[in-house]
């Protein structure tokens, strides 16, 4: 393969692996924290990118104030998400089943909402607008503000996760729900105020990643759920409860649809169509294979101790 | 406005009959044995690539025919061959429709019974409602991506239904009505006939608690892989009606959005229970012909409002209330199951 | 006289901690036979292992000449070994008299292809009802036989678990703390019906129990585990008098 193509696929593994990882930590925070698989993740991404969108057309031009509205924007949505819909069926005792449903339609709802909205102001395929500027220039590879601004935040934002999560109390009360739900609130951890700040977080996580994609791609209300797959992989592959797993199988994902499917067309003529099926398969294999996830055990949040 | 009263009628009987066999289909397997089964739109979608396959390359060879490809070149000519055959020959239209009724079974209960494989492998309950989903999506991407089977995303024309030859319109769309309701009656009466009985009891123990009932001796996997095997014939041979009503086989019809109506049909209707899995299937389907109205009439008054996705709001609203208020259904499940309750009676 | 159910040094580890260690023991045909010990010294780990949930790690599990060690849950069930647990594992969504009829073996009505045509097995489902009744006015829960099993109090789940786990016709009954929860006379009583049921059909046990005093009237034999092992192994008499047993139980 010629190498602008390699460096290319490089240069998009890691910017994408480090947008999934942004997203994927939140999901992977979720299913053990408060063990709920969400499926409406993904407009938790929507909504950062547009309130980025909007940031950007009316308020600032400055990055980091649109980062940090898309964080605040997606908070906010995903705490009412808790309150109004997922809180008062848990405590309903719904089966797991009935909250998947559950997180169907409220993703649904919400990604139709923005499809109106929308649609009655005319903001499809918008990018984020940030000024592009060329940081770095080879014959073989162009580097753009945006890499060094992505990857970067992407990565800082993870160090801080995870300083949080070992270094505070929240942290450690996220931990201990994380292992052992039933022991933890027998034991006085305030359950319903560490899931409020656990929501805030994912939502704000999802939100900066859906703001970075933004900029990178351009932006319509299916962002999110185009994106889901792929971030449902990356946390299944970190067996939905491993920090550093989730990271990894981000970047396991996004270098599959990457610079393997780049390879596999080129030395077998794989079409390009085939790129959507990646993290589905990569989903089934790890489900049906090594449910554990990539570092097994090792590193969860979590310490599973069935079978 | 300008309706024809007779045609939605019966357009509304046809599509109400295809839905309740994928109401029945799932409330079968979820309703009564509990597999969540998020990837109805996978079986479905075998019986309509099974048809868009018979009526390109059997049909032809049933009326003596050279087979054309459908794709490519020959795409128009091979059209134009399975239109005339359907249309002009009624019984070889038949025995190519009867024969993809049957491969369709065969394959959609095969495919069932498969898939219930991967409930033995899963960590937590819901990975499994996750496997069947996305394996549904894989299936969908490879069929789009293989190009002799549908001719990629073009999709297949001309799967006619089998009373097309009939030259009065409304008797043509009378006869495949009454085909697809009679196919609902039956698949109806099977399923109920399932569930009175000692099967329907096995099934509803597994779903409560399999590892109990293995413990009392039950071959539970094997009970489970057979009800999958039914459940998935019956929703492959609801996707040959909705292929040939639609006269149009696509892969973009058989998407997660297909499975999430299959959803609220049973949500809604009852859980459990068969009769409420019709109830669900009605109200859907006039839920949708509604929407569909409302989204014309509006446009024709000059709205750019895009009904369609009040139409998702909608769907999704209702079953976030029912799985708030009312989460076993309009028709709550009967819990009694076998006549030997009738034995007892005082 | 060789056991109904022979235990050869089984062992059953969970990541570091040894759940089940070395354990041997023997239940002879007819027996009422206690297993006892304080609260995680694995008892319900190792019925687990005896019925087929989980994997012995090693040993040998002989029941009625056959060697049930590796054998699935289902297969062991069909050789004539049935247990209970220690949480009614009753299908609560069920009738009572459902959860009754479900473990009668050879059902022809639970075959999908015969299914579906009712006279195919209507007959032998109205004999089973008959079983099932006279089931059921044994432990006086016939008037109940169309209620939920979630409407009835703890005491007659207890009833109705013990009445369903015969509708199998086993050889053999584990028992997992068939009296927990309930009130002192019901527990005698419970203990009245597995005594009876001795008597009348040669049918065996083995039975978990925390209610040391009621046990000891029924039962032939008595194995006290500890922290996974068996710690001493005889008739109730000797039990009662052993220092040990004493000193583990209440820290004498």
């Amino acid at each position: 393969m010629p190498a602008s193509v390699v460096f290319d696929s490089l240069v998009r593994s890691i910017q994408v692996g480090s947008l999934y990882a942004l997203m994927a930590l939140g999901l992977t925070l979720t299913l053990a924290v408060v063990r709920l698989p969400n499926f409406a993740h993904a407009e938790l991404i929507t909504v950062g990118g547009y309130v980025a969108l909007l940031s950007s057309l009316w308020l600032t031009h400055s990055l980091f104030v649109i980062l940090g509205l898309a964080f605040i924007g997606s908070a906010l949505v995903a705490w009412l998400m808790h309150r109004a819909v997922y809180r008062p069926l848990a405590r309903r005792n719904l089966s797991t089943y009935g909250m998947l449903l559950a997180s169907f339609s409220v993703g649904l709802i919400l990604r139709y909402i923005i499809f109106l909205l929308v649609d009655r102001y005319g903001l499809f395929d918008k990018h984020i607008a940030v000024p592009v500027e060329i940081w770095y220039r080879t014959p073989d590879v162009i580097l753009t503000n945006l890499f060094f601004w992505s990857v970067p935040t992407a990565v800082a934002l993870m160090i801080v996760l995870s300083l949080v999560l070992r270094g505070t109390s929240l942290g450690r009360q996220m931990r201990a729900l994380a292992d052992n739900g039933i022991l933890a609130r027998v034991t006085g951890i305030p359950v319903d105020q560490v899931h409020d700040l656990t929501w805030l977080v994912v939502g704000g996580l999802a939100g900066v990643g859906g703001a970075l994609w933004g900029m990178y791609t351009s932006l319509n209300p299916l962002t999110g759920w185009l994106t889901i797959l792929s971030v449902f992989a990356a946390s299944v592959l970190g067996g939905m409860t491993s920090f550093t797993g989730t990271i990894l199988g981000a970047y396991v994902v996004s270098f599959s649809e990457n610079l393997l499917m780049q390879w596999l067309n080129f030395r077998f003529g794989l079409d390009f169509t085939f790129k959507a099926a990646v993290p589905f398969v990569i989903i089934i294999l790890v489900l049906l294979l090594r449910p554990a996830g990539l570092t097994g055990f090792a590193g969860s949040l979590r310490k599973l101790s069935r079978r | 406005m300008n309706i024809d009263y007779v045609a939605t009628a019966l357009a509304l009987l046809t599509v109400f009959g295809i839905s309740a066999l994928m109401a029945l289909s799932l409330n079968l397997e979820y309703g009564v044995a509990g597999v969540p089964n998020f990837g109805q739109a996978m079986f479905v979608s075998i019986g309509a690539y099974t048809a868009g396959v018979t009526y390109t390359r059997l049909l032809p060879w049933l009326g003596g025919r050279a087979g054309l490809d459908p794709c490519g070149d020959t795409l128009t000519k091979a059209l134009a061959l399975r239109t005339e055959l359907t249309t002009l020959f009624p019984t070889v239209g038949f025995l190519n429709f009867g024969l993809t009724v049957l491969i369709a079974l065969l394959l959609g209960g095969l495919a069932g019974y498969l898939a219930s494989y991967a409930a033995l492998r899963v960590w937590e309950e819901w990975y499994l409602g996750l496997i069947l989903l996305v394996g549904s999506e894989v299936v969908r991407i490879l069929a789009q991506g293989y190009p002799p089977l549908l001719c990629g995303s073009n999709g297949l024309s001309g799967i006619g239904q089998p009373f097309v030859w009939v030259h009065n319109a409304t008797w043509s769309a009378a006869l495949f009505a009454l085909l697809a309701l009679l196919l609902a009656g039956a698949a109806y009466l099977l399923c109920e006939r399932l569930v009175r009985s000692p099967y329907g009891r096995l099934l509803k123990a597994i779903r409560e608690n399999d590892r109990v009932t293995l413990g009392l001796g039950k071959p539970v996997q094997r009970r489970r892989a057979q009800v999958m095997a039914i459940g998935s014939a019956i929703a492959a041979l609801s996707g040959v009606l909705f292929a040939v009503n639609l006269g149009f086989v696509s892969t973009n019809d058989y998407t997660v959005a297909l499975t999430l109506d299959v959803w609220v049909m049973v949500v809604l209707g009852g859980v459990g229970n068969g009769r409420g899995a019709l109830l669900g299937a009605l109200i859907v389907t006039v839920l949708n012909r509604l929407t569909a109205i409302a989204a014309i009439a509006l446009n024709a008054m000059g709205s750019q409002f895009e009904f369609n996705y009040v139409r998702y709001i909608l769907f999704a609203a209702i079953l976030l209330l029912m799985l708030r208020y009312r989460r076993q259904g309009l028709l709550p499940e009967r819990a009694r199951t076998t006549i030997a309750h009738d034995e007892l009676r005082p | 006289m060789t056991d109904l159910l022979a235990l050869h040094d089984v062992r059953k580890s969970f990541e570091r901690l040894r759940a089940v260690n070395e354990v041997s023991l023997g239940v002879a045909a007819g027996q009422i036979v206690g297993l006892i010990g304080p609260n995680g010294s694995g008892k319900s780990t190792l019925f687990n292992v005896i019925a087929g949930g989980a994997r012995a790690d090693a040993g040998r599990i002989v029941f009625d000449g056959h060697d049930i060690t590796a054998q699935p849950a289902d297969e062991i069930c069909r050789l004539g070994l049935a247990r209970s647990y220690q949480d009614p594992a009753l299908f609560f969504r069920m009738t009572v008299l459902d959860n009754m009829l479900l473990p009668a073996k050879g059902q022809r009505g639970e075959q999908p292809a015969r299914a579906p045509w009712h006279g195919l097995w209507r007959r032998q489902e109205q004999a089973l009802a008959a079983q099932a009744n006279a089931q059921l006015n044994q432990v006086e829960l016939r008037g109940h036989y169309a209620r939920l099993a979630s409407d009835l109090s703890g005491g007659q789940m207890k009833l109705l678990e013990l009445g369903r786990s015969l509708m199998g016709q086993p050889k053999m009954l584990l028992l997992d703390e068939p009296t927990a929860g309930v009130a002192p006379k019901l527990a005698r009583l419970i203990f009245e019906q597995i005594a009876g049921l001795r008597a009348a059909q040669g049918l065996t046990f083995l039975i978990i129990e925390h209610r040391l005093e009621v046990l000891f009237d029924f039962v032939d034999d008595i194995y006290v585990m500890s922290a996974g092992a068996v710690i001493a192994h005889g008739p109730p008499a000797a039990i009662a008098a052993n220092a040990h047993v004493r000193e583990i139980y209440f820290g004498d």
